[in-house]
């Protein structure tokens, strides 16, 4: 130990002998490593599993149950009609399977309180446990029937009341009264898989929670995308939107196993099949059973600014490391004499390779603060810029210690030639000056 | 002093060189499709709009109670508003829509002649559904028939007239007259100018317009206003206010000139043109730093051969100007790897964003801007080494 | 102490080879204080550096203290050069922002001894050297006779069986290099073998041997004149 901190001493000596080249490897290494570790963070936190537990176990089936012939798009609508839905729950496969779209709502205590603007999430029972929320306080629907009440996140229940624990409360949506049946905990699913469509996986959680029939006896449309294949009147989602083609929903159904799949394969399969030879759709089957992993690239949701920046800021990176060598480099050429002369006075190639370590460490402790500065800035600017990617702004504890590992590495790297020459040069040359 | 012997003095450096020419190579690669891309952003905003961005200021907006959203209160709410609207100093005509011009995505649809779907079906043109008032707004030339006068609910059993613009009517007609034809959305009454719809549609130029009041207002609406040139900053400021003495139950999304909504739909864009900027900016950063610490370090290790070849007769001026040209030869090198990477890298990146291709003249003033950088960083050492004294020849001999 | 056997190097670049040594063969024994004289560029560098283990050789045998070096590894070469060598060099070698203690210190740190017994060499080393005042300063703040004290002082810290100097009063004048000549005598006394590459005969003379040098082949003349002699 006492060996490590001379060898410590001695690399601060060496720092101390050239100042300024030293620095600027310090910061061409911090800022390369910032500017990539910044990046990093949005890639990495876009593209983490928010439920790797189950992610593969939840699908999104698709199909063309539509009353146009398909002539060039004849990829399957994003959405589902309401009876679409109907259909193809009537499987009893899954183990759990929610339907779901978001609205826009305003919510107030009574009329005389100024309405609070809140997104809606209109879903069935089995949401809440489909994708593990948890719960505060009441309890979730107990079926998927029509009722007047609402499920409020800690946020919003704060928000209104000041306190979390309002189950029984009553309260006006859009003016019409529910009420709240449970209180979620905090909760935050990014990205926000179950709803990848026009990149709302990069959206927050929504703010209340309101059963899918009362959402279509309320008539409330989607705010992300309804499109409808016939004369639906939208204004009439009561009945007219139950049985037409409006297509805005969204439908997770859970198969945990592979023959659970196979099967939910098979009746979608049949399903087109009968309502096909029924006459009820003319296009082509194309059905879709996508698992919760691949939905964001099936939407083409994925972020590809953070993708062209990755490749960019690795090349940086790359461009930094080499100036850092070049400048490591040079500095240990000038240092030359001395590593001969330790070479004369007995030091093997293992104890220069120690002091080597020393210079190592020193460097990439300089480095990770420089980095996380650079990176923390970096992370700023990005939201400021792209602020469509500002909920995936946050370190982790696996984001930091890849860090602190590429710090290591690239400060390894950057002195590890110079190192090596300077240590396995002819001996004799550098001392007779 | 010759090529052949600055050559062979960066040959004699092997490592150092080829850390310097890939460094360089990398920088020209990143700093050129930076460029390209900046290039690209800046040309798509000042593509024409077909409107008077600066003069035109959108509201968007949206009652808070439902029994607003239902007409006849909904018609009535939209009345007074643009009554109010109107009666503002500097405000030269306003109109409601349905959406504004100038989105990503919004309300939109098919549209085709009746009877022929399959031949000349349009899909996601945006449909507005607007007040008269609405194409002084826009300003729009009328280039056929007329413009409806008369706002007509879209469940009349005559559905309101259509006007288009001016690309449509060329998709759909070619150069026949388009007036009375039928579509399935209504009859055309009107072609006009062209203006910018909705970004994710086919044509950014098609659109289909009806005087009508809007089927509801889920999603919202949005008053827009044509302002005397100048007068938007004023006219803004007071339409919180206003808007909210006609009717306090409604939420103000937001209140920007078209210009405004211009810049945030080529947000993204921007944002990522800014970084690479800024990217590319510490690159030279960078190459400047090497370029310095380079011919630093290089003239300290040969301080004896700058004093000999001073002794020799060398003026101050020749040593300069070697250093000098060994960094240029240098960055020129690492130029022509650099233009091959950017290549590589331009087509690396068109898999993932549209990145226009490199052309002729781009790399040349990249390759000028390089050169300069690494002038300006190598000065400053160069100029100290010549002051190496000719007697340091001696010295260590 | 030292025997080498038809040694030879041969330095090779594209266009020539030069035999810096040819069949060197040498014996010196333990005790002895040999001078190495030679005109520029005849291979008293090149030998001083082979028998330092700081240079390889290309035929032949060397016998440090009775052990061949040929084929030895890194770490025992760094070994034997740690434990059984001294070096004094010309310019004094010593690292400029290193306090004369911790540059006295440096070859015992790759020993690896503890700090109580480095402790006790460096201050046996400087009370020999006559610097123990001085134990402080940095090299810059000393005169050049002081500072190849210095560098004496480290090489002989590590207490070892051979001492090799290339010409270690070259850049001092006669009154410090009278001094440093009397210091590596009185350490010669004490039993270490010196070879001492020199220019000047003076100093070749007050050897107890002076071995020549001339376009890589020896010429030994051993002078039995007696240090006494001199040193009275």
């Amino acid at each position: 130990m006492e060996q490590f901190i001379y060898y410590l001493k001695v690399s601060l000596k060496g720092i101390k002998r050239a100042p300024l080249p030293y620095a600027l490897t310090i910061f061409i290494l911090s800022v390369g490593l910032g500017v990539f570790f910044a990046n990093a963070t949005f890639y990495y936190q876009l593209n983490s599993d928010p439920l790797p537990q189950k992610s593969d176990k939840l699908f999104f089936p698709m199909l063309n149950l539509v009353p146009y012939q398909c002539t060039t798009d004849c990829r399957t609508p994003r959405v589902l009609s309401y009876s679409n839905v109907q259909k193809l729950s009537q499987s009893g496969i899954p183990t759990q399977a929610a339907a779901m779209y978001s609205a826009d709502g305003y919510l107030r205590i009574n009329a005389t309180q100024p309405p609070l603007p809140v997104s809606i999430r209109i879903t069935q029972r089995d949401f809440f446990s489909l994708f593990d929320v948890p719960l505060l306080h009441g309890s979730v629907w107990p079926d998927n029937s029509a009722r007047q009440e609402v499920i409020l996140t800690k946020t919003s229940a704060e928000n209104l009341f000041g306190r979390t624990d309002v189950v029984g409360e009553k309260l006006l949506l859009d003016d019409r009264h529910v009420t709240i049946s449970a209180v979620l905990d905090s909760w935050q699913m990014l990205p926000r898989l179950y709803d990848a469509n026009n990149h709302n996986h990069l959206s927050d959680a929504d703010d209340i929670y309101l059963p899918l029939e009362t959402g279509y006896d309320m008539n409330y449309l989607s705010n992300s995308q309804s499109s409808t294949f016939d004369d639906t009147d939208y204004r009439q989602l009561s009945t007219q939107g139950r049985t037409g083609a409006l297509h805005q929903l969204q439908y997770w159904v859970q198969l945990d196993t592979a023959a659970q799949q196979q099967a939910y394969r098979q009746f979608m399969h049949n399903l087109v099949q009968d309502e096909k030879a029924a006459g009820r759709h003319p296009s082509e089957p194309n059905n879709q059973l996508i698992a919760m992993r691949d939905i964001v690239s099936y939407f083409g949701g994925e972020s590809s600014d953070i993708k062209a920046f990755a490749l960019v800021t690795l090349l940086f990176l790359l461009v930094c490391l080499f100036n850092a060598s070049h400048l490591s480099l040079n500095r240990y050429l000038s240092n030359q004499y001395e590593f001969g002369l330790r070479r004369a006075l007995g030091a093997s190639r293992s104890q220069l390779q120690l002091q080597m370590l020393a210079d190592v460490l020193l460097m990439a402790l300089f480095t990770i603060g420089g980095a996380l500065l650079t990176g923390y800035a970096g992370i700023k600017l990005m939201t400021e810029l792209l602020p469509a990617n500002r909920l995936f702004a946050d370190w982790d504890l696996t984001l930091l210690i890849a860090l602190l590992l590429l710090a290591v590495i690239c400060s390894y790297l950057v002195t590890l030639y110079p190192s090596l020459r300077a240590s396995f040069g002819t001996l004799n040359q550098q001392l007779k000056e | 002093m010759s090529l052949y012997l600055l050559f062979k003095g960066l040959l004699s450096r092997k490592v150092v060189t080829i850390l310097l020419l890939l460094q360089l190579a990398m920088t020209l690669a990143l700093l050129l499709n930076s460029v390209l891309l900046a290039q690209q952003t800046h040309k798509q905003l000042n593509q024409p709009t077909g409107m008077d961005l600066d003069n035109i200021v959108l509201v968007q907006l949206k009652p808070t109670t439902a029994s607003l959203r239902v007409y006849p209160a909904l018609e009535e709410l939209l009345n007074r508003q643009l009554n109010a609207v109107s009666a503002l100093p500097d405000v030269v005509a306003a109109a409601y829509a349905n959406q504004s011009a100038l989105l990503q995505g919004g309300n939109n649809g098919n549209v085709y002649l009746d009877g022929e779907e399959g031949r000349t079906n349009q899909p996601s043109v945006p449909m507005y559904f607007v007040s008269k008032e609405f194409f002084r707004v826009l300003d729009s030339q009328v280039l056929q028939g007329e413009l409806p006068q008369h706002s007509v609910s879209l469940d009349n059993p005559v559905r309101p007239d259509v006007v288009i613009t001016q690309s449509l009517a060329k998709q759909l007609f070619a150069d026949k007259s388009a007036i009375g034809q039928q579509l399935n959305r209504g009859r055309l009454a009107a072609v006009i100018s062209d203006f910018y719809g909705q970004r994710s549609g086919d044509n950014v130029m098609y659109n289909s317009i009806q005087v009508a009041p809007p089927y509801g207002v889920d999603w919202g609406y949005s008053i827009l206003l044509r302002v005397t040139p100048g007068r938007a900053g004023a006219v803004r400021q007071q339409l919180d206010q206003v808007l909210r003495q006609v009717e306090p139950n409604i939420e103000i999304f937001h209140i920007r000139t078209l210009a405004e909504q211009h810049q945030r739909l080529y947000r993204n864009e921007y944002g990522l043109a800014m970084l690479l900027t800024i990217l590319s900016a510490l690159m030279l950063l960078v190459t400047m730093v090497s370029s310095y610490s380079s011919t630093h370090f290089h003239a300290l290790k040969r301080q004896q051969e700058i004093g000999i070849k001073r002794a020799l007769g060398a003026s101050k001026n020749s040593i300069f100007i070697e250093l000098l040209s060994e960094n240029w030869l240098c960055t020129l090198v690492g130029a022509l790897f650099g233009v091959v990477l950017a290549l590589l890298l331009n087509q690396a990146l068109a898999q993932v964003i549209s990145i226009p291709s490199l052309n002729g003249y781009l790399p040349v003033m990249t390759i000028m801007a390089l050169l300069l950088c690494v002038t300006l960083a190598t000065w400053y050492p160069a100029a100290i080494a010549t002051r190496i004294s000719p007697a340091s020849a001696t010295k260590a001999l | 102490m030292i025997t080498l056997n038809n040694l030879s190097k041969i330095f090779r670049t594209e266009l020539i080879e030069t035999h810096a040594l040819r069949d060197v063969n040498l014996q010196i024994n333990e005790g002895e204080f040999a001078a190495l004289t030679g005109p520029s560029g005849s291979g008293k560098s090149t030998l001083l550096n082979i028998l330092g283990t700081l240079e390889s050789f290309d035929g032949g045998d060397y016998l440090l203290d009775g052990q061949s070096v040929t084929g030895l590894s890194d770490a025992a070469l760094s070994k034997l050069r740690n434990e059984k060598i001294g070096f004094i060099f010309q310019s004094f070698n010593l690292i400029k922002d290193f306090s004369i203690y911790d540059n006295i210190e440096l070859p015992l740190r790759y020993r690896g001894l503890n700090a109580d017994a480095r402790k006790q060499r460096i201050e046996q080393a400087l009370e020999l050297v006559g610097l123990h005042a001085r134990r402080d300063y940095l090299p810059g703040q000393l005169s050049g006779g002081q500072q190849q004290r210095v560098a004496i002082a480290r090489a002989i810290a590590g207490q070892p069986r051979i001492l090799l100097a290339d010409e270690p009063t070259g850049n001092l004048d006669s009154l410090m290099a009278r001094q440093v000549m009397e210091l590596l005598e009185q350490i010669n006394q004490q039993g270490c073998t010196i070879l001492m590459v020199t220019h000047d005969p003076d100093q070749a003379r007050r050897a107890g041997r002076n071995i020549q040098i001339i376009d890589g082949q020896l010429h030994d003349s051993t002078l039995y004149e007696p240090l006494a002699a001199h040193s009275a």
